[in-house]
Protein backbone atom coordinates (compact mmCIF):
# COMPACT_ATOMS: atom_id res chain seq x y z
CA UNK A 1 0.00 0.00 0.00
CA UNK A 2 1.03 3.31 -0.80
CA UNK A 3 1.72 6.96 1.03
CA UNK A 4 0.69 8.88 3.91
CA UNK A 5 2.51 11.76 2.70
CA UNK A 6 1.12 13.24 -0.98
CA UNK A 7 3.83 14.91 -3.52
CA UNK A 8 2.24 18.00 -4.81
CA UNK A 9 -0.34 17.88 -6.98
CA UNK A 10 -0.86 19.16 -10.20
CA UNK A 11 -3.64 21.68 -8.55
CA UNK A 12 -1.04 22.53 -5.72
CA UNK A 13 1.75 23.16 -8.47
CA UNK A 14 -0.49 25.51 -10.32
CA UNK A 15 -1.18 27.47 -7.26
CA UNK A 16 2.28 27.77 -6.44
CA UNK A 17 3.03 28.60 -10.06
CA UNK A 18 0.66 31.49 -10.07
CA UNK A 19 1.39 32.52 -6.66
CA UNK A 20 5.14 32.93 -7.75
CA UNK A 21 4.82 34.75 -10.96
CA UNK A 22 2.02 37.24 -9.79
CA UNK A 23 4.52 37.80 -6.70
CA UNK A 24 7.42 38.43 -8.76
CA UNK A 25 5.58 40.23 -12.24
CA UNK A 26 3.35 42.59 -10.04
CA UNK A 27 5.78 43.12 -7.14
CA UNK A 28 8.44 44.08 -9.86
CA UNK A 29 5.65 46.30 -11.09
CA UNK A 30 4.53 48.00 -7.22
CA UNK A 31 7.57 48.80 -6.63
CA UNK A 32 7.95 50.94 -9.78
CA UNK A 33 4.97 52.84 -8.91
CA UNK A 34 6.33 52.96 -5.14
CA UNK A 35 9.45 55.00 -7.09
CA UNK A 36 7.16 57.34 -9.17
CA UNK A 37 5.24 57.89 -5.96
CA UNK A 38 8.33 59.16 -4.34
CA UNK A 39 9.51 60.87 -7.52
CA UNK A 40 12.48 58.86 -8.82
CA UNK A 41 11.02 57.32 -11.57
CA UNK A 42 8.48 58.72 -14.62
CA UNK A 43 5.12 56.48 -14.70
CA UNK A 44 5.21 54.91 -18.05
CA UNK A 45 2.30 52.84 -19.15
CA UNK A 46 4.07 50.22 -21.45
CA UNK A 47 5.69 48.72 -18.03
CA UNK A 48 2.21 47.65 -17.22
CA UNK A 49 1.37 46.06 -20.40
CA UNK A 50 5.07 44.17 -20.41
CA UNK A 51 3.92 43.10 -16.86
CA UNK A 52 0.97 41.74 -17.95
CA UNK A 53 2.21 40.15 -20.79
CA UNK A 54 5.31 38.48 -19.01
CA UNK A 55 2.90 37.08 -16.19
CA UNK A 56 0.75 35.72 -18.92
CA UNK A 57 3.93 33.67 -20.72
CA UNK A 58 5.52 33.08 -17.41
CA UNK A 59 1.99 31.40 -16.44
CA UNK A 60 1.44 29.21 -19.59
CA UNK A 61 4.91 28.26 -19.74
CA UNK A 62 5.21 27.01 -16.53
CA UNK A 63 1.88 25.46 -16.60
CA UNK A 64 2.71 23.82 -20.07
CA UNK A 65 5.61 22.51 -17.89
CA UNK A 66 3.90 20.65 -15.22
CA UNK A 67 1.15 19.35 -17.31
CA UNK A 68 3.97 17.62 -19.79
CA UNK A 69 5.22 16.09 -16.01
CA UNK A 70 1.62 14.98 -15.50
CA UNK A 71 -0.25 14.98 -18.26
CA UNK A 72 -3.00 12.39 -16.58
CA UNK A 73 -3.59 14.97 -13.61
CA UNK A 74 -3.78 17.73 -15.61
CA UNK A 75 -6.47 16.24 -18.36
CA UNK A 76 -8.22 14.89 -14.99
CA UNK A 77 -11.27 17.67 -13.69
CA UNK A 78 -11.05 19.31 -10.34
CA UNK A 79 -12.80 16.93 -8.04
CA UNK A 80 -14.84 17.81 -5.20
CA UNK A 81 -12.29 18.11 -2.86
CA UNK A 82 -10.56 20.72 -5.37
CA UNK A 83 -13.46 22.27 -6.27
CA UNK A 84 -14.15 22.95 -2.10
CA UNK A 85 -10.66 24.39 -1.61
CA UNK A 86 -11.01 26.70 -4.09
CA UNK A 87 -14.37 28.21 -3.30
CA UNK A 88 -13.15 28.44 0.27
CA UNK A 89 -10.09 30.21 -1.28
CA UNK A 90 -12.06 32.72 -3.27
CA UNK A 91 -14.40 33.50 -0.20
CA UNK A 92 -11.30 34.62 1.24
CA UNK A 93 -9.74 36.72 -1.51
CA UNK A 94 -13.37 38.71 -1.75
CA UNK A 95 -12.99 39.63 1.56
CA UNK A 96 -9.47 41.24 1.02
CA UNK A 97 -10.44 42.43 -2.41
CA UNK A 98 -13.75 44.08 -0.64
CA UNK A 99 -11.62 46.01 2.19
CA UNK A 100 -8.89 47.12 -0.41
CA UNK A 101 -11.46 48.26 -2.76
CA UNK A 102 -12.92 50.38 -0.15
CA UNK A 103 -9.29 51.65 0.77
CA UNK A 104 -8.17 52.58 -2.79
CA UNK A 105 -11.26 55.20 -2.79
CA UNK A 106 -9.49 56.46 0.05
CA UNK A 107 -6.96 57.28 -2.26
CA UNK A 108 -8.99 60.49 -3.17
CA UNK A 109 -7.77 62.35 0.43
CA UNK A 110 -4.40 61.80 -0.29
CA UNK A 111 -2.62 65.20 -1.14
CA UNK A 112 -1.04 65.17 -4.45
CA UNK A 113 1.05 68.00 -5.96
CA UNK A 114 -0.98 67.49 -9.35
CA UNK A 115 -4.44 66.61 -8.74
CA UNK A 116 -5.12 65.07 -11.92
CA UNK A 117 -2.67 62.02 -10.38
CA UNK A 118 -5.72 61.05 -7.76
CA UNK A 119 -7.10 59.14 -10.96
CA UNK A 120 -4.47 57.82 -11.44
CA UNK A 121 -3.36 57.06 -7.97
CA UNK A 122 -6.64 55.11 -7.49
CA UNK A 123 -6.50 53.08 -10.73
CA UNK A 124 -3.03 51.56 -9.50
CA UNK A 125 -4.67 50.85 -5.76
CA UNK A 126 -7.29 49.11 -7.31
CA UNK A 127 -5.20 47.37 -9.75
CA UNK A 128 -2.84 46.62 -6.29
CA UNK A 129 -6.14 45.27 -4.68
CA UNK A 130 -7.45 43.10 -7.52
CA UNK A 131 -3.49 41.61 -6.91
CA UNK A 132 -3.36 41.35 -3.53
CA UNK A 133 -6.94 39.36 -3.83
CA UNK A 134 -5.45 36.54 -6.19
CA UNK A 135 -2.16 36.58 -4.39
CA UNK A 136 -4.38 35.63 -0.69
CA UNK A 137 -6.38 33.17 -3.04
CA UNK A 138 -3.25 31.17 -4.28
CA UNK A 139 -1.75 31.58 -0.99
CA UNK A 140 -5.03 30.27 0.83
CA UNK A 141 -4.92 27.59 -1.59
CA UNK A 142 -1.75 26.19 -1.01
CA UNK A 143 -2.69 26.35 2.80
CA UNK A 144 -5.57 24.18 2.59
CA UNK A 145 -4.03 21.33 -0.17
CA UNK A 146 -1.10 21.26 2.33
CA UNK A 147 -3.31 20.68 5.49
CA UNK A 148 -5.54 17.97 3.78
CA UNK A 149 -2.06 16.55 2.49
CA UNK B 1 -9.40 19.41 11.26
CA UNK B 2 -9.90 15.76 11.44
CA UNK B 3 -13.04 14.69 10.84
CA UNK B 4 -15.80 12.88 12.72
CA UNK B 5 -16.10 9.91 10.53
CA UNK B 6 -13.74 6.89 10.73
CA UNK B 7 -13.41 4.73 7.82
CA UNK B 8 -11.48 1.10 6.89
CA UNK B 9 -10.13 2.51 3.86
CA UNK B 10 -6.56 1.53 4.20
CA UNK B 11 -7.76 -2.16 5.73
CA UNK B 12 -10.17 -2.33 2.56
CA UNK B 13 -7.11 -1.52 -0.11
CA UNK B 14 -5.02 -4.21 1.88
CA UNK B 15 -7.55 -6.57 1.56
CA UNK B 16 -8.26 -6.35 -2.11
CA UNK B 17 -4.81 -6.97 -3.22
CA UNK B 18 -2.88 -4.06 -2.13
CA UNK B 19 -4.84 -1.89 -4.36
CA UNK B 20 -3.21 1.49 -4.42
CA UNK B 21 -4.55 4.81 -3.99
CA UNK B 22 -4.17 5.82 -7.44
CA UNK B 23 -6.33 2.66 -8.37
CA UNK B 24 -9.23 3.50 -6.14
CA UNK B 25 -9.16 7.30 -7.67
CA UNK B 26 -9.28 6.05 -10.78
CA UNK B 27 -12.28 3.79 -9.73
CA UNK B 28 -14.45 6.78 -7.93
CA UNK B 29 -13.32 9.68 -10.47
CA UNK B 30 -11.38 11.83 -7.68
CA UNK B 31 -7.54 12.54 -7.52
CA UNK B 32 -5.28 10.21 -5.38
CA UNK B 33 -4.70 13.32 -3.14
CA UNK B 34 -8.36 13.03 -2.46
CA UNK B 35 -8.35 9.33 -1.67
CA UNK B 36 -5.32 10.09 0.73
CA UNK B 37 -7.05 12.88 2.79
CA UNK B 38 -10.12 10.78 2.68
CA UNK B 39 -8.23 8.19 4.21
CA UNK B 40 -6.78 9.92 6.69
CA UNK B 41 -9.49 11.59 8.04
CA UNK B 42 -8.44 14.70 6.51
CA UNK B 43 -11.86 15.27 4.54
CA UNK B 44 -15.53 13.82 4.33
CA UNK B 45 -16.73 12.65 1.15
CA UNK B 46 -19.86 13.72 -0.41
CA UNK B 47 -22.53 11.01 0.01
CA UNK B 48 -21.83 10.59 -3.78
CA UNK B 49 -18.39 9.58 -3.55
CA UNK B 50 -18.57 7.48 -0.02
CA UNK B 51 -21.00 5.38 -1.68
CA UNK B 52 -18.66 4.84 -5.21
CA UNK B 53 -15.92 3.96 -2.48
CA UNK B 54 -17.66 1.26 -1.14
CA UNK B 55 -19.24 -0.25 -4.14
CA UNK B 56 -15.15 -0.20 -5.51
CA UNK B 57 -14.77 -2.15 -2.49
CA UNK B 58 -17.93 -4.38 -3.39
CA UNK B 59 -19.43 -3.53 0.31
CA UNK B 60 -22.00 -1.44 2.38
CA UNK B 61 -21.27 1.85 3.45
CA UNK B 62 -21.00 1.00 6.83
CA UNK B 63 -18.34 -1.18 6.95
CA UNK B 64 -16.48 1.49 5.22
CA UNK B 65 -17.48 4.80 7.17
CA UNK B 66 -18.51 4.94 10.72
CA UNK B 67 -19.61 8.19 12.44
CA UNK B 68 -17.51 8.82 15.45
CA UNK B 69 -19.16 12.53 16.78
CA UNK B 70 -21.01 11.16 19.93
CA UNK B 71 -17.92 10.58 21.41
CA UNK B 72 -16.41 13.41 23.92
CA UNK B 73 -12.85 14.96 22.18
CA UNK B 74 -11.39 12.83 25.56
CA UNK B 75 -12.84 9.59 24.15
CA UNK B 76 -11.17 10.07 21.15
CA UNK B 77 -7.95 10.91 22.30
CA UNK B 78 -8.02 7.98 24.39
CA UNK B 79 -9.10 5.86 21.43
CA UNK B 80 -5.99 7.08 19.89
CA UNK B 81 -3.83 6.64 22.29
CA UNK B 82 -4.78 2.94 22.64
Amino acid sequence: MTNQRSPLSFREKSAWISLVSLVVVFGTYFSHIGMVLAGLARNRFALFLLMVAVFIIAEVVLHLVIATQSPRDARTPKDEREQLIELKATRTAFYVLLVSAFGSIGTVHLRLSDPDDHLWLMMQAILFSIVLAEAVKFARQIVLYRRDA
Amino acid sequence: MDTAIRNTIRRLRFDHGEMTQQELADKIGVTRQTVNAIELGKYSPSLEVAFRIAAAFGVPLDQVFQYDGDRTASEKKKVRRV
